[in-house]
């Protein structure tokens, strides 16, 4: 073979390794990126079955229309008669931004996209349906109003839940914004520093302050160390010095006691003797640092992981320090308390019916965990009441009903505290259960959190009679 | 002989099997009858039928290439079809002229003796060509690359590729050579200077490696090969920094994401196409190939992705391979070292311009505009590769070796 045949085969040896890199590369392509590629917002293919098919209904759980589309001649508009009221539950759709809250996570039920190969074959041949799927939510229109004006001009958020069910009759996140405008005031919104398309009640994460000595106290009474313990107005732990609300000085107090007053002394003194192993699992048992399964985008609550100095354990204890939580993890984990124990699963969205209103799919209650035992969780309930009757919860009493319920003033990085309440009522047979959140607000839970709170239980028991 | 005609193991039955499956989706998708399917159809398969029966009968050469050829335009037809009816009937008419040329090119090649003496011909031919597109050329998508002829718009580089590398190949195979190395070279980059005063990069790179080719296999002086490759990386450069038209290419290449919703759009709907595509496609009809602009010329390759998958592509993918084999073995086979020399480069031409436009729309490379060979949508490419294969399937039958020194 010549010197010319060798360069030849030479360059078919190059070409045939360029061709084949073209395979791998595309294989490559397919594999690794493509999935991540097709949900981009610039992909038209994702809202071509919008076009054709009328975007279901979203409506209350009495019926309330609160999302709705129409035909018009180039298309469909999306309307939302009570505008900024349900911006973080059911979110906006938005050809060129995408979607968010219940739009984006119901998307596929509210086009009546089949998600079974074979229907999406047979829909393929058949045509595209006309009409989406609607969805019923478990939220009280009038009850999301009222919640919604408690917020007016605060940061926060604010939870209703049934403690039994993980019902949501309620969730509101201020500041929030108009999903019906949203698009012309895209940039103006997304660059606000107070970040309105935020949830704060699923993934805003605050510091619990004394909401979290409810945590603290179930794993003291889960560990048998309820005795008494000696509080002078503050402790100082290896040199760091954590300090009472006002330095009251509340002498020998038990457990009961300790809560009644929200004394962060005896709590501070419990978190070290119960060590950071036992509190970490008891939060986890409260789904901290672990997902909760939600019809909206939630962040994890946190237990820090790294191992924690003295100090540092004795601030976790009383919900201060490295320790975050959700809105709505402590709903959820009030509500435990309610229900003997038991977590239940929190839901938004109760039923989806077909356009001529069949039922598709009914959502029912699920158990998520048990946090503590009936034992535990009734001493606990009984140290919430008095709490209520006597202690720093009292503006959240209500004439004739029995209210639990527990206040927090978290310190943060900033100089204003965020103030806390979490609670339920009645009692002794709880239909309601709630958290309030006011960021920064500069003023106790007790204070500003739980009147707001007493308002809107009295407004869910009317409600829900 | 009807019985061989009917076998469904000849590879002209295969091809005609999967273009009447294609186009009997194409009916049920249209869901109406449409008789322009039917025409179509029969057109095609007539063509198909027709065109390999006196391919057999009269060229002693290699019989594969056609049949490549045939496969990769029915995909070509199929897929054009289904973006535009109007075109995929039009692209069958073209089939039709491609199929003259061929043969016009494959007979008049055969035909007329010394291609190989007219070796100043081809520069001076190419000059002229490359000067009127200068002066008469239409601005087309950024390229002044076309001249008009009353209605018809035809791209003078495409008749200049054909040209260039019988240029190349008369200077190779001559041994008394009509200037020297330097002279040849001087005159390549000219070349390739007026391609980027046309902005017409795509074939400035494909005259490149073609040059490179030929050259790295053929020169004697190996030391030129690298000044060569140097002198290439350093105009790269320097047309990255100065022309602004390059830059565009390399940074939507490197992040097309960026630029979106402006010059990087072409370039990610083809993405979204092939990434919604999977391996084995949506189905012919099921996708939304029509999403990305010029997706029937430059990026037909991304809705044969979309639709008939990464399968389909890597299918085509293997054709070209198959087809570049072919080319290469017909060079290596060939005494006659002319048109040893026009296999190598038409083979080149081909593989390369199928690279360079796969290896973009699929985000491999920057994509520069070049058609891919026998599947885009027609015009002049489309023809010019036509005159290539005819010219290839010239170089593979036999030849009088001697030729070269009958003449000396």
């Amino acid at each position: 073979m010549d010197k010319t045949d060798k360069r030849i085969i030479r360059v078919l040896i190059i070409f045939s390794m360029l061709f084949i890199s073209l395979v791998v590369y595309l294989s490559y392509f397919e594999v690794f990126q493509a999935s991540k590629i097709v949900t981009n917002h610039y992909n038209k293919r994702q809202w071509v079955n919008e076009e054709h098919v009328l975007r279901g209904i979203i409506a209350d759980r009495n019926g309330k229309t609160l999302a709705y589309s129409e035909k018009t001649q180039d298309g469909q508009v999306r309307y939302y008669p009570f505008g900024n009221l349900y911006s973080h539950i059911i979110g906006y759709s938005l050809k060129e931004y995408g979607k968010s809250g219940l739009e984006a996570s119901y998307n596929k039920e509210l086009l009546n996209i089949d998600q079974n190969p074979i229907a999406e074959i047979t829909q393929k041949i058949t045509g595209p349906k006309e009409k989406g799927n609607n969805l019923i939510l478990t939220i009280d229109h009038d009850l999301q109003k009222d919640a919604q004006k408690h917020l007016n001009g605060k940061k926060g958020a604010i939870i209703l839940m049934n403690p039994k069910d993980g019902e949501i009759y309620a969730m509101v996140s201020n500041p929030d914004f108009d999903p019906s405008t949203i698009k012309d005031h895209w940039a103006e919104i997304t660059e606000n520093q107070n970040s309105p398309l935020i949830n704060r009640a699923t993934m805003g994460l605050y510091a619990p302050g004394s909401v979290f000595k409810i945590i603290t106290a179930t794993a003291a009474l889960e560990n048998d160390i309820s005795k008494n313990f000696e509080c002078r107005g503050s402790i100082n732990i290896d040199g760091y010095v954590l300090r009472d609300y006002k330095e009251n000085v509340h002498g020998k107090i038990d457990l009961k006691e300790a809560m009644r007053v929200s004394c962060n002394v005896a709590f501070a003194r419990m978190g070290l003797e119960l060590g950071e192993e036992i509190l970490q699992k008891t939060c986890e048992k409260y789904m901290f640092n672990k997902k909760i399964p939600f019809d909206l985008k939630t962040k994890n609550s946190i237990f820090p992981k790294q191992m924690l100095t003295k100090p540092e354990l004795g601030a976790t204890a009383i919900g201060q320090g490295k320790i975050l939580v959700t809105p709505l993890n402590m709903v959820m984990s009030a509500s435990a308390i309610a229900n003997d124990g038991k977590m239940m699963k929190p839901y938004l969205v109760k039923e989806i019916l077909s356009s001529d209103g069949r039922t598709i799919k009914n959502f029912r209650p699920q158990i998520l965990g048990s946090v503590t035992d009936e034992w535990t969780s009734e001493k606990i309930k009984d140290m919430m009441i008095n709490v209520v009757d006597r202690g720093t919860g009292k503006k959240s009493k209500i004439r004739n009903i029995k209210v639990a319920g527990k206040t927090g003033t978290a310190e943060n990085e900033s100089q204003k505290e965020h103030a806390w309440f979490v609670g339920f009522a009645p009692a002794d047979d709880p239909k309601v259960c709630v958290v309030i959140v006011l960021e920064n607000i500069g003023l106790t839970g007790g204070s500003s959190a739980a009147p707001i709170a007493r308002d809107l239980m009295i407004a869910a028991l009317n409600k829900l009679k | 002989m009807l019985r061989k005609l009917l076998s469904y193991k000849t590879p002209q039955n295969l091809i005609l099997l999967i273009d009447i499956m294609a186009l009997c989706l194409l009916y049920f998708y249209k869901e109406s009858f449409d008789e322009f399917i039917l025409i179509s159809g029969i057109f095609l398969t007539f063509i198909i039928y027709i065109s390999n029966f006196i391919l057999l009968r009269t060229s002693s050469g290699d019989h594969y290439i056609f049949l490549i050829m045939t496969m990769l335009i029915s995909i070509g037809i199929i897929m054009i079809y289904r973006i535009n009816p109007f075109y995929g009937f039009r692209q069958i008419t073209w089939f039709g002229v491609g199929i003259t040329t061929f043969f016009l090119f494959y007979a008049v090649i055969k035909k007329i003796k010394k291609w190989e003496d007219w070796t100043k011909t081809y520069m001076i031919l190419s000059f002229i060509l490359f000067l009127s597109t200068l002066v008469f050329g239409v601005k087309i998508k950024g390229a002044t690359n076309w001249i008009k002829v009353g209605n018809i718009g035809f791209q003078p580089a495409e008749l200049i590729k054909i040209i260039f590398i019988f240029f190349l190949a008369s200077y190779y195979s001559k041994k008394e050579k009509i200037m020297n190395t330097y002279g040849l070279i001087g005159i390549v980059y000219t070349y390739i200077g007026f391609l980027f005063i046309q902005r017409d990069l795509g074939t400035a790179m494909i005259f490149y490696f073609i040059f490179m080719t030929i050259f790295y296999i053929f020169e004697n002086n190996r030391k030129l090969i690298y000044y060569n490759i140097i002198g290439a990386f350093f105009i790269a450069l320097v047309s990255y920094f100065v022309v602004n038209h390059v830059q565009i290419r390399v940074v939507t290449w490197l992040d097309p994401w960026k630029y979106i919703d402006n010059k990087g759009y072409q370039i990610t709907q083809s993405l979204f196409a092939i990434a919604s595509g999977g391996f084995f496609g949506t189905g012919i009809g099921l996708g939304y190939p029509e999403f990305i602009p010029e997706v029937h010329n430059d990026f037909i390759f991304s809705a044969i992705c979309e639709e008939m998958g990464i399968f389909g592509g890597i299918g085509v993918i293997m054709l070209f391979l198959i087809l570049v084999y072919r080319g290469f073995k017909i060079a290596l086979y060939q005494q006659n070292l002319f048109f040893k020399i026009v296999a190598i480069g038409m083979t080149t031409l081909l593989g390369l311009q199928a690279f360079i436009i796969i290896g973009g729309v699929i985000k491999m490379i920057p994509l520069t505009g070049v058609t891919l060979p026998f599947v885009s949508y027609g015009g002049s490419s489309l023809i010019s590769s036509f005159a290539a294969l005819g010219i290839l399937q010239v170089a593979s039958e036999e030849m009088d070796p001697s030729q070269e020194e009958d003449n000396g």
